[in-house]
């Protein structure tokens, strides 16, 4: 590895003033909109996208992401106090967070996820630092016909893998490489879809999507239960924990922290199956399993684990492919390319103080992360106190303005109202919006890598399959949509035998 | 036979598909080869055609507490409509009026039909945020939001 001057460059970042300043403004700003009921860290990072723009992008990509890993740390927070969680990579922390909150041991369970979130991004940012230059230097091999390869996996992965039917995010992920299709073709030149409308030719950008999508769709859950209470009752009780809790804590933390990080790693699983995977395991091998689900010390520190070292796993793909595995990770990869920074296996070594200054800025992250949420969580929880019809008029304008601030055309507006019912309508419907996302944001570059991936080939579509690394992924992706819907069309005709 | 709501859903998709199919043969292709800016479309096109199919055909999946999620009272579907409403009018009036005074108007309004009662510490937030973002956006970012009526 002969980076050594290019790690030195990232250090060097990370350490400067603008890098700490910045990395604990993100991960501050992530935590106090992860805390929030609903908005994860795709809303957190969608939002923080019209800060960025005039930034040196090595500094607003530490900014983004210590919003990414400081929002998945502060949804814990809601999950533990309201049994609310922020995103779904909390839910399982809500399992035995809420029941010991409930117990009048608030204090205890946010001790133990700070503790547990700590270590398994501390752990998995010293994973990431190994594991990204490997894969950086296998991936600087691949062609067009991998490149391709790799996207159809990570899309149909993310299929499989997402919450409820196969078949729904796969739909979902076939109308986002529609919908990024509108506009024009940057290499025929054709117009496409655009119904004559001039302010469709550069197509629909993504953060009006995103924000759409994610943000104001949860705008319209919001405004159902505008009633819940947000206000958590009473105090939370002490941080300290017993010697005997700390003791507890250590196996999960040492085994969800590898386990997070390698699903994390994997296209389409990322935080929440990480924190679920955590918590069933834990509670497989625990010797009490009976103790999970009420207020366990495990029960919290697994998935607390698993979702930050999932966070950082994320990273890999992203960094060292430039092919994002998750929803998150896709807008993280939308806010690079509009710094015009295309992430992938040549990053590493033409621009190595933003890959390494990333990763180095993550150690000092999650001590900023540890410090906030130890001592001052008790005072960042008051936040959640913000009544929701407020928090509702401002998400809204932040989105209005975060979309507007890019193209200074309220015809966005528009479309990011309605993206903002399909959104809500996907998710009445129970259709998965993460593939959508993922998939906007890789129709372009997947439709151009098959181009250039035939244009090499002179057009022959074996290509495909003479190359053994991209058959190999084309398979594999196959495989993980074909499975569960086989099994959900044969366990149809048994039911109606 | 339309009774399980994925079978209107896949029927919606369908329909999509065909728009979107009529479309795509309608386009018109430049490029060399045979990869033109149809070919992508047109695979889209009838993919979801054949997911929507499969789509039509699987076993009605659904718990009560899905279809529990689409029973909406009609209070909230009117709260909805109204706040649509609210926010196409900031769309409307944002490049007229200015970021800080529509954004003023919004977030009070907004907050207050909502059910949001303490007067002054929603003028109070409904004035704070919008100030404090535009001179975010203006002095430090270099952003110019549109100021509007009100002279600064």
């Amino acid at each position: 590895m002969g980076s050594l001057e290019g790690i030195l460059s990232g250090v060097q970042l990370a350490f400067s003033f603008q890098g700490i300043l910045f990395v604990f403004l993100g991960v501050m700003a992530g935590t106090l909109i992860g805390m929030m009921p609903g908005l994860g860290p795709i809303s957190a990072i969608a939002i923080m996208i019209p800060l960025t723009y005039t930034m040196d992008p090595p500094v607003a990509l530490v900014l983004m992401a210590g919003v990414y890993y400081g929002a998945v740390f502060g949804g814990s927070t809601s999950s533990i106090l309201l049994n609310a969680p922020g995103i779904s990579g909390t839910v399982a922390t809500s399992f035995d967070g809420y029941p010991m909150a409930q117990r009048g041991e608030a204090g205890k369970a946010l001790a133990i996820a700070a503790i547990a979130s700590f270590f398994g991004g501390t752990v998995s940012v010293v994973l990431l630092m190994l594991f990204a230059p490997v894969l950086s230097s296998v991936a600087i091999v691949f062609g067009p016909p991998e490149y391709f390869a790799l996207m159809v996996l990570g899309l149909t992965a993310i299929s499989s893998l997402a919450d409820g039917s196969t078949l729904k995010a796969l739909i979902s992920a076939v109308v986002g490489v529609m919908a990024v299709t509108i506009g024009i073709d940057s290499q025929t030149g054709t117009t496409r879809f655009t119904f004559g409308n001039p302010n469709l030719l550069e197509g629909i950008d993504f953060l009006v999507v995103a924000l759409g999508l994610f943000a104001l769709a949860e705008v319209c859950a919001l405004i159902i239960n505008r009633h819940q209470s947000s206000q958590n009752k009473g105090s939370i009780g002490s941080l300290k924990l017993t010697k005997k809790e700390v003791k507890e804590m250590g196996g999960p933390m040492g085994r969800q922290s590898l386990l997070g990080f390698v699903l994390g790693i994997l296209p389409g699983a990322g935080a929440t199956i990480a924190s679920f995977i955590g918590y069933i395991t834990e509670k497989k091998i625990a010797r009490k399993p009976e103790e999970f689900g009420k207020g366990a010390v495990k029960g919290v520190a697994a998935p607390e684990t698993a979702n930050n070292a999932a966070t950082s796993g994320a990273f890999v793909p992203l960094l060292s492919l430039g092919i994002p595995g998750s929803g998150t990770t896709a807008v993280l990869l939308g806010a690079l390319l509009v710094m015009d920074i295309q992430p992938g296996p040549l990053l590493m070594t033409d621009q190595p103080e933003l890959f390494w200054g990333v990763i180095v800025s993550m150690y000092i992250g999650n001590i900023f992360l540890l410090i906030l949420n130890l001592p001052l969580i008790p005072y960042i929880a008051k936040i959640l106190a913000i009544p929701r019809p407020m928090l509702i008029s401002l998400v809204i304008m932040f989105s209005m303005i975060g979309v507007y601030s890019i193209s200074f055309n309220t015809f966005d507006l528009y479309l990011l109202l309605l993206f903002g019912a399909v959104g809500y309508a996907m998710r009445l419907l129970s259709f998965p919006a993460a593939p959508f996302i993922l998939a906007f944001i890789l129709g372009g570059m997947m439709e151009e890598s098959f181009r250039q991936a035939m244009t090499m080939s002179n057009n022959d579509i074996s290509i495909f399959f003479t190359q053994p690394i991209a058959l190999g992924m084309l398979i594999a992706g196959f495989l993980s949509f074909i499975v569960p819907i086989l099994q959900g069309i044969r366990s149809k005709k048994k039911n109606t035998v | 036979m339309l009774r399980p709501i994925h079978r209107k859903v896949s029927l919606f998709l369908i329909a999509l598909a065909v728009f979107y199919l009529y479309l795509s043969y309608q386009l018109q292709s430049f490029g060399t080869g045979p990869i033109g800016a149809d070919t992508m479309p047109k695979v889209l096109g009838w993919l979801l055609i054949l997911l929507s199919l499969l789509l039509f055909f699987t076993k009605d999946q659904e718990t009560e507490e899905d279809k529990e999620k689409r029973r909406i009272p009609k209070q909230d579907v009117i709260k909805i409509g109204g706040v649509l409403l609210l926010t196409l009018g900031y769309i409307i009036f944002l490049e007229q009026a200015g970021f800080i005074l529509v954004s003023f108007l919004f977030i009070y309004l907004c907050s207050n039909f909502l059910g949001y009662k303490k007067h002054l510490k929603n003028m109070l937030v409904a004035v704070l945020f919008p100030v404090i973002l535009y001179s975010i956006f203006t002095m430090m970012l270099g952003i110019n939001l549109p100021a509007g009526i009100i002279p600064l």
